[in-house]
């Protein structure tokens, strides 16, 4: 069962994480579907809206995102330092743990054994597991790390080793027990939590990733290296102080919400540099974007990483966030760059190394293109009704309108959200059953120019 | 030191920038003295052990609520505008554990809704929202139990701002 097979540790980490990508974005379609009709699959208390949505946010980003980045890691370290990843065993066995863990997870919060705190929802024990999990997997790369033939170190592996030092720091603050803590105190630790997993594990890795695939893709080195590397420094500055921004304008001293906009602001340095990074790597090479699925998911996650870290700083000021806090506007942004960014990145990664893992061409190439095509529309519909029901919301609590009326006014943009919502999700049975055909019916795969480039 | 050489090099300074964020951002406003204070609000809201209150608390999270409900009062125009009740302080949610902020407000905000509901209207409004409210997208909470509806609404009755 635990195998030793070079890559089975990544390979089985993204293939269930693909099954969790299934399940946990359902429970985010059931939720959509609960805010249209209330008693949609209603009467049932596992089924309540306050529970599916825990499942939903956990699943999402405990097991689909943080799957893919795992596997990430344990395919590009490797790869990168010419080196076989230490353990393929331990890796395997921390797959399978990390997959009871989370099983384990959803039958908890179907009973409603909540911590309550938002993204942290997982009661101690499972907190500790995750701790462990998170262990384990640090130990397998800084130890392929240490072993390693080649001595450059490319700066994805820089990411990397920043996002498994950061991610039980960040763990480990937003998971203290509430009742040592509670209260104001908590609330700004469980937002140090809820942002910087997202800009230290999803990001950091999902960027380590980005810069793996783009001379892959392309054929072509990174434009700078340098500049990369401003941007890992500047994001390890600045992102671990952006918690309190969460709570501008909330019960917390006026000091701490202002350690935590400005450093918002000063984010827009390291995500230029990537950004300047892709351009310039793609400049002379837009036209493969044509033709290429992989390069067009690529681009698409950078405009998106792009605009949510604009977002970001513009609704981290006191002005605006007196407007769109609370309000629809939030879900809208909170998903651009779990989604639109990072997830995107993962499906490039699992299209770019099944076949190198597997030796099958990727099944069906018009199933790829829906799965981008449907992505990208679904998220936008989402998005936008999202947003200009979160604007119009804002105004008019602002004008003291009684709340049912707003509820009102939102109601075609929450019905247009399911919609986009449903594109979404069926755009990943397109990419589930395009990687399930490709091991069961995939043509020959050669190796092609692409392997020959360095990173 | 050649950084592009040295793993240890990147591990050490990357721990040393994170650990600087969360000493300014958590450590330090255990050092403040408005973060940590008390009030007349904070100990109503600490329930004793067994009241119908702690139940309903405890509830409160079991089913969700702070998915869709904020508790927190800003001091911007739309909560004043909307007429909540008094603008929040950190000292008002020392007894919180965990905290209930909240970060949407699918439904209305219920840091003081005690003060502006009744025990009857909260009771029928958990078992049919929509009968009581028209067109509301809030969930039937009849699968509770009887005591476990009266700890609810036992609850939302105290919340309100201590005399």
């Amino acid at each position: 069962m635990l195998s030793n097979a070079e890559h089975s540790a990544a390979k089985n980490f993204w293939y269930t994480a693909i099954g969790w990508l299934l399940i946990s974005m359902l429970a985010g379609l059931v939720v959509a579907f609960k805010q249209v009709w209330p008693e949609f699959m209603g009467g049932s208390e596992y089924l309540t809206y306050g529970r599916v949505r825990p499942i939903h946010t956990n699943g999402v980003l405990l097991a689909w995102l943080s799957m893919v980045n795992v596997g990430c890691m344990f395919y590009i370290v490797p790869k990168l330092l010419r080196t076989k990843l230490w353990s393929e065993k331990l890796g395997n066995f921390t797959c399978v743990l990390w997959n009871l863990g989370i099983t384990a997870g959803v039958v908890i919060l179907a009973t409603g054994y909540s911590t309550g705190v938002e993204y942290a929802e997982l009661p101690l024990w499972l907190d500790i597991l995750v701790a462990v999990l998170a262990i384990l997997v640090a130990v397998n790369v800084f130890m392929t790390i240490k072993n390693r033939k080649e001595q450059q170190l490319y700066v994805s592996i820089w990411y990397f080793v920043g996002s498994l030092i950061w991610l039980p720091g960040v763990w480990i603050v937003g998971n203290v027990p509430a009742p040592l803590v509670g209260g104001a105190i908590q609330a700004n630790m469980n937002w140090f939590y809820g942002h910087n997993v997202l800009g230290l594990w999803f990001t950091t890795v999902g960027i380590g990733t980005m810069y793996y695939l783009l001379p892959k893709l392309t054929g072509k080195p990174i434009y700078s290296h340098k500049l990369s590397l401003i941007g890992f420094w500047t994001i390890g500055t600045f992102y671990v102080w952006n918690g309190p921004h969460h709570l501008v304008n909330s019960p917390i001293p006026f000091w701490l919400q202002k350690a935590g906009i400005i450093p918002s602001i000063l984010l827009i340095i390291p995500v230029w540099t990537v950004l300047a990074n892709v351009i310039g790597t793609m400049k002379g090479q837009w036209h493969q974007v044509r033709d290429n699925v992989n390069l067009k998911f690529l681009m698409t996650a950078m405009i998106f990483y792009l605009m949510a870290c604009l977002q970001g700083p513009f609704q981290a000021l006191m002005s605006v966030s007196a407007v769109i806090k609370y309000t629809h506007w939030v879900p809208g942004h909170a998903h651009m760059a779990p989604f639109g960014a990072f997830s995107f990145i993962g499906f490039i990664m699992i299209y770019f190394a099944v076949p190198r893992i597997s030796g099958k061409e990727i099944y069906s190439k018009v199933a790829q293109n829906w799965h981008y095509y449907l992505s990208v529309v679904g998220f936008l519909v989402f998005a936008f009704s999202m947003w200009i029901a979160g604007v119009m919301q804002g105004f008019a609590w602002m004008d003291g309108l009684p709340f049912m009326e707003t509820v009102n006014m939102t109601r075609p943009f929450v019905a247009v959200r399911a919609v986009g919502g449903t594109l979404m999700i069926v755009a990943q049975f397109f990419f589930a059953w395009n990687i399930f055909m490709t091991l069961k019916a995939g043509r020959h795969y050669e190796v092609d120019k692409s392997e020959l480039v360095s990173a | 030191m050649d950084m592009e050489k040295s793993a240890l090099g990147i591990f050490i300074a990357a721990l040393v920038l994170f650990m600087m964020g969360t000493f300014a951002t958590i450590i330090l406003p255990f050092y403040d003295d408005e973060m940590m204070a008390t009030n007349k609000n904070s100990e109503a809201r600490a329930y004793a052990d067994g009241s119908a209150e702690a139940s309903g608390r405890e509830i409160y999270i079991r089913e969700g609520c702070n998915t869709c409900h904020t508790q927190v009062v800003r001091p911007v125009k739309a909560d004043l505008a909307m007429n909540i009740g008094p603008v929040t302080v950190p000292a008002d949610y020392q007894n919180d554990s965990p905290h209930l902020w909240g970060s949407n407000r699918t439904g209305p905000d219920l840091m003081w809704v005690g003060a502006r509901t009744s025990a009857e209207w909260n009771l029928e409004h958990l078992k049919d929202p929509q009968k009581v409210v028209d067109g509301s997208i809030m969930p039937s909470y009849d699968y509770l139990s009887e005591t476990d509806l009266n700890d609810l609404v036992a609850y939302l009755m105290s919340l309100k701002p201590a005399q």
